[in-house]
């Protein structure tokens, strides 16, 4: 593609310049890429190869586990539940973290939500996961340079980003019952028929998110595609594990607030004018064998 | 040069106070069946009497799909026996069918329905009672189909547990508003959706008019199932290209998963369960992985790689199959099979694609590997019981490519297609060497199945083709 050579010059001397200068907030125009990823391709990608291996400390650094002992019992503990992940050697370096990410936000784009939820939930980890690369430095930059600008009061520390294809590897991320809220703002409508399984919510594909979800955990999604809408909620409802939060219950959940508002597709249709579908789904406990 | 036996399949039955076994090979298109007493026959039958035999078996009202009945070219994929022994259930690859087969006492197959999946099926499992075939897709889902297509089936359209996808338009309306944010190629499928609108009725695929019920499904191609109850709990083990194990509640609470086996590299091909109820996975990793799933533990790693190299670098033919560098050195599992002679220890075979030698491996505080050469490249194993203690491993091998190649035209003709062993525990020594089913191969009726070398390899050779090359497509 012409241009292209020209484009990647010009991001190469952007990041340079962001190095330099820690607390500058990253500008869009120097990341922006195409909307749509294919789910099912192999990519290049990273991914532990099981949550216990994820190196969480570098993502949330201001909750590393520091010291040494602790870290070994902990994981000696961790072992004893799991155990197919022998100690790391001594030398290594801590890849744990005292709490768990508790909330994800599945295509996080450019990390509106994240941002706006980080000083909402100062004790609890947030990670955003995104397919596309260059999105994902967005965050990543930005998230640093939020750091950097709040040393003194230490925010931001519990936002991060990741980039990931939840759709295949959600459970190498997170152990079961691990998360309390998944958000899934303005996915891909996928609108061919064709690649509908391409869709972020399916019904299959609902087991692994109430699998990393807790009982009573929480799955937000809007869109501003109606058709979109209606194929989560079938979706979501047909699945024994959720149930649909009804509306009056929503008016006072700040997340519901939070998701139309500062979500940049959010904005984008308020700009336009355009509807938002939201739809919340509680997961219930699994009951007992049959 | 015939088609190898690409699938096998065996089962013992006592009908009346004969006791029998019975050896199922799938042979390109064809079931090639013959039992111990000597019976035998093919599926198809033969052309000149398919078209008598073939219709009116077809279960009333079902609407069949018609391909060219006597130009069938599918190829048999998987086999299985129920565990009554009175069917089989097989997978036809390139059309997408399950069909099932009664076995008649005079060892002939009788097809009592072919359902064509939406997807091309890869793997399958029956539920003890026999009620239910479980079977996985390339596209990563798993249906429950009763064995038995109760009579209305076709005519009953509603689909309980399928997703809305596959439900046909009624009437056509546009996915999304003018108001939808919509970046470049959206627009355009919308725009596309808008002509199709003003052309009218849109085609939707047609829904499959037999019961079928959605399961579960990983964003990932599924390659094994398997179905095991414990303490009175239904379990559906399922592996991906993408290294998953995944283990989930026996319908009808197939949604709930409880919890995932994670440990390989590479993809995962074949699971296996042994007699004390561990599970050994294997795919394109050196090592075979053992696990007591229940508790989601890995207990060890078998590395089966080493034994196979060695084995090639012991035979002088073979030598130059095993790259300078070992640690290059690849392997694709496709088959473990656990040795049904053995309810005491946990032994099992293992085949990998291209190899020509099967792996022998007893679990304990010493695990023990031993490989047992082949004159081709290992297709597919089955256990036969010969009497109360002697078992007989039925090895069916590539009589097409050369030993330890899966592209290499062999000059030479094998003998048989089938190899034939007795196990003397514990090492496995060969016995009878090279016997044929009888019906496979020459006895064949003069249909001489010249075949398409490219074709067998695309037949026996797909398990290696699962591995991830380097470097994705970043913007795809």
């Amino acid at each position: 593609m012409p241009g292209e050579p020209a484009k990647k010059q010009r991001r190469g001397e952007y990041q340079v310049s962001l190095e330099e200068n820690e607390g500058k907030l990253p500008q869009k125009k120097f990341y922006r890429q195409r909307a749509h990823a294919n789910p099912f391709s192999d990519h290049s990608l990273t991914y532990p190869k099981c949550p216990e291996e994820m190196d969480w400390a570098s993502y949330y650094p201001a909750y590393a586990v520091q010291n040494q002992d602790e870290q070994k019992q902990e994981q000696r503990t961790e072992s004893e539940s799991h155990d197919q992940h022998p100690v790391p050697p001594e030398d290594a370096p801590s890849k744990a973290i005292s709490k768990p990410v508790e909330i994800a936000d599945i295509g996080c784009g450019f990390g509106g939500l994240l941002f706006a939820l980080a000083p909402k939930f100062p004790d609890t980890l947030i990670l955003g996961m995104e397919i596309r690369t260059s999105v994902t430095s967005y965050v990543q930059d930005k998230v640093r340079a939020l750091r950097a600008q709040n040393t003194s009061t230490s925010s931001f520390q519990n936002v991060s980003c990741i980039r990931a294809n939840t759709m295949k590897f959600l459970p190498n991320f997170f152990s079961k019952a691990q998360l309390s809220k998944i958000f899934l703002c303005f996915p891909d409508p996928h609108f061919k028929q064709r690649k509908h399984k391409a869709r972020i919510v399916s019904y299959t594909l609902n087991s692994e998110y109430a699998y990393v979800l807790k009982p009573g955990g929480m799955v937000y999604t809007i869109t501003d595609v109606k058709d979109l809408h209606e194929w989560m909620v079938g979706h979501l409802e047909k699945h024994p594990s959720f149930e649909r939060v009804k509306d009056e219950e929503l008016e006072s959940d700040a997340c519901v607030e939070i998701m139309r508002q500062e979500t940049e597709e959010g904005k984008k249709v308020e700009r336009n004018k355009g509807e938002k579908f939201v739809a919340v789904f509680r997961r219930m406990k699994d009951p007992p064998w049959p | 040069m015939n088609f190898p036996y690409q699938c096998l399949e065996a089962c013992n039955r006592s009908t009346g106070d004969r006791n029998e076994w019975l050896l199922f090979g799938g042979c390109g298109s064809d079931l090639v069946i013959q039992s111990s007493s000597g019976e035998s026959s093919v599926w198809p039958p033969q052309k000149d009497e398919s078209d008598v035999v073939d219709e009116p078996q077809e279960p009333p009202g079902k609407k069949i799909k018609l391909s060219p009945s006597n130009e069938r070219t599918s190829t048999f994929a998987c086999l299985k026996v129920s565990n009554d022994k009175k069917h089989v259930v097989a997978i036809t690859s390139e059309d997408k069918y399950i069909r099932v087969f009664k076995i008649d006492s005079k060892c002939r197959l009788q097809q009592l329905s072919e359902r064509c999946m939406a997807r091309r099926p890869c793997a399958l499992a029956l539920t003890p009672d026999d009620e239910t075939i479980l079977c996985a897709d390339k596209f990563g889902d798993v249906y429950a189909l009763p064995l038995i297509a109760p009579a209305d089936d076709g005519q009953n359209g509603t689909e309980p547990g399928e997703a809305t996808d596959t439900a046909p338009q009624k009437e056509f309306s546009p996915a999304a508003s003018i108001l939808t944010v919509h970046s470049g190629s959206n627009r355009k499928v919308l725009e596309e959706q808008m002509k199709q609108a003003s052309k009218g009725k849109v085609k939707t695929k047609e829904p499959l008019k037999f019961k079928h019920d959605l399961l579960l499904g990983h964003v990932s191609m599924l390659t094994d199932i398997a179905f095991t109850t414990v303490d009175g709990k239904g379990y559906i083990l399922t592996a991906d290209r993408d290294e998953h194990i995944r283990i989930s509640r026996g319908p009808p609470q197939a949604h709930i998963i409880e919890r995932f086996c994670q440990g390989h590299d590479e993809f995962v091909s074949r699971l296996c369960l042994t007699a004390s109820g561990l599970l050994v996975s294997g795919g394109g990793d050196p090592d075979l992985l053992i696990w007591d799933w229940m508790k989601s533990r890995l207990l060890q790693k078998v590395c089966i790689r080493n034994a196979i190299s060695a084995h090639l670098k012991g035979q002088a033919h073979l030598t130059t199959r095993v790259p300078e560098d070992e640690d290059t050195f690849k392997i694709a599992v496709s088959g473990i099979w656990h040795k049904p002679d053995s309810q005491q220890e946990d032994s099992f075979l293992v085949a990998c694609e291209g190899i020509p030698a099967l792996v022998y491996v007893k679990l304990g505080p010493q695990v023990l590997l031993e490989t047992i050469g082949l004159k081709g490249n290992a297709l597919d194993v089955s256990f036969i019981q010969l009497s109360d203690s002697t078992w007989t491993v039925v090895v069916s091998v590539d009589n097409v490519h050369n030993p330890g190649s899966t592209t290499e035209v062999r000059e030479d003709e094998l003998d048989a297609e089938l190899d034939w062993f007795d196990r003397r525990a514990p090492a496995m020594t060969r016995n009878a060497q090279s016997r044929d089913a009888g019906t496979g191969g020459e006895t064949g009726g003069g249909s001489s199945r010249r075949v398409d070398e490219k074709a067998v390899r695309n037949v026996l050779y797909g398990i290696e083709n699962l591995r991830k090359r380097a470097g994705g497509d970043e913007q795809e």
